[in-house]
């Protein structure tokens, strides 16, 4: 097999420059195997896999939806155990901050107070949610299930490029890679003991259910969808199937003194937790967007009274914006006295003036994106843009600072995917999924490999254009 | 259980219930079409006058045109019961609920979806695949009916899908042989030939059983008596009922309403009508008015099941 190398700055997962790394060792033979037919038809076998489930989008042209799967490439992204006990740990380490910044920014703000962190900073964040000041979650728990972005950089350092401590989605393409893997490549996934993921349910349901705020011994747990349409409906609907809850509308539920029931057919059962996958703005419209429809009337004022755990917390936006991140090794040192495990990517904030002079003359070595957008959207690639994209770039900078964040284009480690029934490298990232519960933070071993499927694209994200790889965690030592 | 789920449940069911009617009465109708009769005046007419909307004279000019029906029912959607329309209408419903039925009746749904969906499928209707495409498309509605009773749990949700299954059922069987019997005037003595009745039987899949059960040639009240009052016959009308009874009496078991004792008594009244009603010596007047007294009832019994479970908005 000839993976094209085409910029020697760019860790290969797979390749050293002169050899193919030990991990991959299995892979690679099996591969050589393996005619350009037989990669083919393992590719064609995974895709009708995923359309057989129904785990599609819709595109709609002329009045008529098509159904398009999200790509999967069939070549594994292997992770040696070292690597993944180095980022586990950091994981663990910058989660547990991060609790503890937004229990704090909440409460007494002792962070701003002790100048660790700009006041201005929280004050100007749209996801710093005053309505939710003073509510004590259970456990002080407030990031229940994280997603955070790894990157590995040319010198081979994993470095986070962002949390997602909201409502990150992919957990179920992980879950389900894997179970396509089982099948396509079932003697190399036996072969090569990769740690197994499937656990993730039943851990995610025991945290979820220990949050309950009655002391039942099955508490009615359930996951609140904004429905059939929502792009991520087949994760809710597998998240639910796996976990033997209910999956609920906003329509389900209805608020009666401050306690939160579902419409049965047998009348109104009470619920205790829920794992909610809508958004701040749109859960309660008594307290945020007076035009949503998807939420629950009144449910805020059930959380405020401690009658209903929500998970992951309200406000939980004010820790993950983009410009809040630059501070997350600050936090870390704050809060546990350590030095972060898994370094920030160098970020300028272009509210201050020094650092935006300093990126402006730098623009094309610079990925600036704004700070309340995700998925890819809203990000210009300095290196990619026109000239008169970057002076528009400029003029946007310059209306609202505090909206936009700079950081150095790092270029994102390669691994070999199936092109056109050829082997060609594409870049990558990492979101592995933490929970966190009463007894700790768990991770399982693997995550969502997302990969840029446009050649020599960065932006790995599935709206633009991005595909997806099973994730292997194995006990093979370099 | 979710109201919501319920309602997802139920409709899920009828939808597919409906699917596999039509699948079924086309390609019947398809193949006994190549077996040319002077007395098949009505062609396709009972099929589209079941399944669709179409006028009298929309029904009449499309009624000897196999193709076009074919389309029609298959492909159009601008047919409400076109089988595309309707597995779309199954989907939604099984995508609604799809934390509460099984992986494998999900992935069958979404399977049927696909294959009704597919670019190719109006041009391999017209061809020389019409029949394998046929044959698929009911393979398909057996296998969902199979995969449901194999892999779903018994229970509520389990009890709502039978009741929507069975409600349909009643009334697509009442409505086909309605169609039979207004052309004649719902005169019982006319019209005793077995091919005339052929087509209705084989849509129920009864025709074996009618010719292991019957003998002689008063073929039109045995075909009737079969359709509507057989107990043994699973597409009848009161097969139908003694299920719809059955999965009633579950449900209210395990989920106590307050009108709960109102809808067995407004059922068993319904029931009544077709237990004791005596095929063999009624005359087509009494036969018709039986016929549109018990649709209606099915119809107000459904509703009512509907205003005390699914009423969740």
């Amino acid at each position: 097999m000839n993976a094209t190398h085409e910029k020697p700055l760019t860790w290969d997962e797979m390749f050293t420059p002169d050899a193919v790394r030990a991990r991959y060792g299995g892979v690679n033979a099996a591969l050589q195997q393996l005619s350009a037919a037989a990669l083919e038809g393992k590719h064609k076998q995974a895709a009708d896999f995923f359309m057989n489930q129904g785990i599609t989008f819709t595109v709609y042209s002329d009045n008529e939806g098509i159904e398009r799967i999200f790509p999967f490439d069939i070549i594994p992204r292997i992770i040696t155990a070292k690597e993944w006990d180095h980022i586990e740990a950091g994981i663990k380490q910058r989660l547990k901050a991060l609790n503890m910044f937004l229990h704090d920014v909440y409460h007494g703000q002792q962070i701003v107070k002790d100048g660790v962190v700009p006041a201005s900073l929280i004050a100007s964040c749209p996801h710093f949610l005053k309505e939710v000041t003073g509510i004590d979650v259970p456990h002080q728990i407030y990031v229940h299930i994280a997603g955070i972005d790894l990157i590995r950089g040319a010198d081979g350092v994993f470095y986070v490029l962002e949390d997602n401590l909201r409502t990150p989605s992919g957990v179920s393409y992980m879950l389900e890679n894997r179970e396509v893997t089982k099948r396509i490549f079932p003697d190399l996934l036996a072969h090569n003991h990769v740690r197994m993921v499937n656990t993730y349910p039943t851990r995610l349901l025991n945290i979820l259910s220990q949050l309950s705020p009655r002391q039942v011994d099955q508490p009615n747990v359930v996951l609140l969808t904004p429905g059939v349409y929502n792009s991520a409906y087949y994760e809710h609907t597998f998240l639910a199937r796996t976990m033997g809850i209910p999956l609920v509308e906003g329509r389900d539920l209805v608020i009666d003194h401050q306690k939160v029931f579902m419409k049965t057919t047998s009348g109104l059962q009470p619920v205790d937790v829920i794992y909610r996958r809508i958004d701040d703005d749109f859960i309660d419209p008594l307290v945020f967007r007076p035009d949503s429809m998807l939420g629950v009337p009144g449910i805020m004022s059930a959380y405020r009274k401690g009658n209903v755990a929500l998970v992951n917390a309200v406000g939980n936006g004010v820790a993950d914006d983009k410009a809040v991140y630059a501070y997350v090794p600050a936090m870390i040192k704050y809060y546990l006295n350590e030095d972060a495990i898994l370094p920030n990517i160098p970020t300028y904030r272009l509210e201050v003036e020094e650092e935006r002079r300093h990126v402006f003359q730098h623009l094309s070595s610079m990925v600036v994106k704004q700070t309340n957008q995700s998925g890819g959207y809203g990000m210009v690639m300095g290196n990619k843009a026109t000239e008169l994209e970057l002076n528009d770039l400029k003029v946007a900078v310059m209306q609202n600072p505090r909206n936009f964040i700079a950081q150095p284009i790092i270029q994102l480690s390669t691994v070999p995917c199936l092109i056109d029934g050829k082997l060609e490298s594409r870049h990558i990232d990492l979101r592995p999924f933490a929970l966190c519960g009463p007894s700790g933070i768990e991770i399982v071993p693997g995550g969502l490999t997302r990969v840029a499927l446009r050649k020599g694209s960065l932006v790995v994200n599935s709206s633009q254009g991005g595909g997806s790889k099973d994730t292997w965690v194995v006990d093979i030592e370099e | 259980m979710l109201s919501r789920i319920a309602d997802n449940l139920f409709w899920l069911n009828r939808y597919m219930e409906r699917a596999d009617g039509v699948a079924r009465a086309v390609r019947y109708f398809y193949i006994l079409g190549f077996d040319s009769w002077e007395g098949d005046t009505l062609g396709y007419g009972p099929l589209l006058q079941c399944y669709t909307g179409l006028t009298a004279g929309e029904r009449q000019s499309m009624s000897q045109n196999g193709p076009a029906v074919l389309q029609y029912c298959i492909c159009d959607n601008s047919n409400v019961n076109s089988l595309k329309v309707l597995l779309g209408k199954a989907r939604e419903n099984a995508r609604g609920s799809q934390d509460r039925i099984t992986k494998e009746v999900w992935e069958q749904v979404n399977a049927m979806y696909h294959f009704i969906n597919n670019e190719g499928l109006t041009e391999r209707l017209r061809g020389e695949d019409t029949l394998k495409v046929l044959d698929q498309l009911e393979n398909h509605c057996l296998l969902y009916n199979g995969i449901v009773d194999s892999t779903m749990p018994r229970g509520l949700g389990w009890e709502f899908m039978n009741m929507g299954k069975f409600i349909e059922r009643c009334l697509q069987t009442i409505d086909m042989a309605d169609a039979y019997l207004q052309p004649m005037g719902y005169d019982l003595e006319k019209n005793d030939d077995l091919l005339y009745w052929r087509r209705l039987l084989y849509s129920l899949s009864g025709y074996e059983l009618y010719l292991k059960s019957n003998r002689g040639t008063h073929h039109t009240r045995q075909a009737i008596y079969q359709a509507i009052f057989n107990a043994d016959f699973p597409r009848s009308v009161i097969y139908s009922m003694e299920r719809i009874d059955k999965y009633m009496h579950a449900m209210l078991a395990e989920n106590a309403h307050p009108d709960s004792d109102k809808l067995v008594r407004q059922f068993g009244r319904l029931k009544s009508m077709v237990e004791f009603a005596d095929p063999f010596s009624m005359d087509g007047k009494s036969l018709e008015e039986l016929i549109q007294r018990i649709r209606q009832q099915v119809w107000d019994f459904s509703a009512e099941l509907s205003r005390m479970f699914f009423s969740y908005t």
